[in-house]
């Protein structure tokens, strides 16, 4: 496999994976949290490489860090969850730059962290984005009913004698995992875009969660692909290009929308005017 | 008083004082911004206009260099402030929404910068500032655009306050928060823009929650949280810079002055989180109870 088809099979996978998990963070309302999230990474990105380990491994050892830091300041009176992400989130960057200060011998480029360098992924990288989604797979296929029920209606689930902290602690795993896979392809600043994009799509065209967990990550996908071959096409990073083929789908959903919205509105004005004009001709 | 000595010394250098300068203007803003966007919860929103500028930077540097990065990120300032307001406003869009497409302007400042030749090193620039190196010019419209987005806030303070805590009550008075709202976004975007040469595009968000935080665990008086956050801004980035000339000059370490800021500014927050803590703890359930003239919390819309 050349490496631009390995770079086209991780962005598949990698927008499989981000659509499937972003429905998890849209319907949750999670996204700033996975917005902090995926910003924090970068430190962590960068410790690993001074250090020489796994860029992954390094991400994931600094999310942990940072979902216990988060999630201590939101339970701080006066503070709260917004206040928490966007501290960290900025502390983050500020690290990432501090470190690759300190290593100005760094051989890896930072921008690279910052937008993602998919041409450059390596086969054990795309082995563990596929292993993330068969997790993720799985964990939708066999508890999404649950996660759904604690998600629209908690204390319903509370109710039903449920616990609630293994979901939350479950979805927080997912989300990690996959701002974690995530990042090598598309960066930290520009993940939010893949992960949050295709769901809130899907969430405009599905009428059910169901199907909403099945367009998601197809348009996830589909979003990997145009971006990847769009990159090379029009000569531009390949990160930002994903980016934008992801805000796209987002957007185009948002006008199919709209037209079905006048499409409807219209004939319904054509079934008021008909039954008015039966109602006058039988007067 | 060897440690305290180059806190003082350090700024006898020109780009150093200037560095100061930038720093201790984007405070006072920040105090004022700062403390309204923690009270109205708008830190999501903030980071989203941080991006949205990104692309006018990126434009109006290809264009014309570093004056027109200034004009490029004051056209998009504008616009993306006025926007996003109306957005968040007709309650269209979800947060997941505001992120797509602010994610989406800033893949659009990335695609912009990365056509350049001489890419290296710029991208950096934009994103992380280059505090040491502003130049006079710059020092000037930082502080101009910043006054303006003082004198924006300071003249609507108390309906910003209001708004904060009661909009019905906003409403009922006769004040229209939607105005009030854009003065406030417009405010945030102004912000941003000033910092943008010297923190850079994404280090700035710091400037705009980190003080607002730290005052409201400091004190619970309403109008206590603006001299604090300032204050504490000032300071942190004077020890911040400091910091970094120090370790730079003597420590042989070559310290990244804008994320040296902004550390210590986290850091910061971070000792007052355990302040509080603390005093909580010894306080006990005198706190629970709200004395007259306390804060209460604000209503988030």
């Amino acid at each position: 496999m050349g490496y631009f088809e390995q770079a086209l099979l991780a962005a598949v996978l990698i927008g499989a994976l981000s659509g499937l998990v972003g429905t998890l963070v849209v319907l949750r309302q999670r996204t700033f949290f996975a917005q902090a999230l995926t910003h924090a990474t970068f430190p962590g990105a960068v410790g690993a490489a001074i250090l020489g380990v796994s860029i992954p491994l390094g991400a994931a050892i600094a999310s942990l860090f940072i979902v216990g830091i988060m999630t201590m300041i939101g339970r701080i009176n006066r503070q709260g969850n917004q206040v928490a992400s966007g501290i960290l989130l900025t502390a983050g960057f500020a690290l990432g730059v501090l470190l690759q200060g300190l290593n100005p011998s760094l051989p890896v480029k930072v921008d690279s962290y910052l937008v993602g360098s998919i041409l450059t992924v390596t086969s054990n990288d795309v082995t563990l984005v596929a292993v993330v989604l068969a997790f993720a797979v799985l964990v939708i296929v066999f508890l999404g009913k649950q996660i759904v029920f604690s998600t629209f209606d908690a204390n319903g689930y509370r109710a039903a004698g449920y616990r609630e902290w293994p979901i939350e602690l479950l979805t927080l795993v997912l989300i990690t995992a996959t701002v974690v896979t995530a990042m090598p392809a598309v960066g930290a600043i520009l993940a939010i875009a893949l992960i949050a994009a295709p769901a809130a799509a899907a969430r405009i065209v599905s009428r059910t969660t169901t199907q909403m967990f099945v367009i998601a990550p197809v348009l996830g996908a589909v979003s990997g692909l145009v971006g990847v071959l769009l990159s090379r096409s029009l000569d531009v990073a390949a990160g930002p290009a994903i980016a934008l083929a992801a805000a796209g789908l987002f957007m185009l959903a948002l006008v199919l929308q709209r037209l079905a919205g006048t499409v409807r509105a219209a004939h319904e004005a054509d079934a008021r005017r008909a039954l008015r004009r039966s109602l006058r001709l039988k007067a | 008083m060897d440690v305290f000595t180059p806190l003082i010394t350090a700024f006898d250098l020109p780009f150093m004082a200037r560095a100061l300068l930038v720093l201790v203007v984007l405070s006072l803003v920040a105090g004022l911004v700062g403390v309204l966007v923690n009270l109205r919860g708008l830190e999501f929103i903030s980071d989203g206009l941080t991006h949205a500028v990104f692309p006018g930077v990126a434009i109006g540097f290809v264009w014309g260099g570093r004056d027109g990065l200034f004009v490029g990120a004051m056209a998009a300032a504008l616009i993306a402030a006025v926007v996003l307001t109306v957005i968040v406003k007709r309650a269209v869009t979800s947060d997941a929404a505001i992120a797509v497409v602010f994610t989406a302007m800033f893949s659009v400042g990335i695609i912009v910068v990365s056509r350049e030749t001489n890419y290296v090193g710029q991208l950096d620039a934009l994103l992380f500032g280059r505090l040491l190196t502003v130049s006079p010019a710059e020092v000037n419209q930082t502080v101009i655009v910043c006054l303006i987005a003082l004198i924006m806030v300071g003249f609507t303070l108390k309906e910003q306050v209001f708004r904060a805590f009661d909009r019905e009550g906003t409403v009922a008075a006769g004040y229209r928060p939607l105005a009030l709202d854009i003065v406030l976004n417009v405010a945030i975007a102004l912000v941003v823009v000033a910092a943008s040469s010297a923190v850079g595009n994404l280090l700035v968000l710091a400037v705009l929650i980190v003080p607002g935080a730290v005052a409201r665990l400091v004190t619970n008086r309403l109008w206590l949280l603006f001299p604090v956050a300032a204050g504490f801004a000032i300071v942190a980035a004077w020890v911040g810079l400091a910091l970094g000339y120090e370790a730079s000059v003597n420590g042989g370490v070559d310290l990244p002055s804008g994320a040296t800021v902004v550390l210590v500014l986290v850091a910061g927050y971070g000792m007052a989180l355990v302040a509080r803590l603390a005093l909580d703890r010894i306080g006990g359930h005198h706190r629970t109870r709200r004395a007259v003239g306390q804060l209460a919390e604000p209503v988030v819309h």
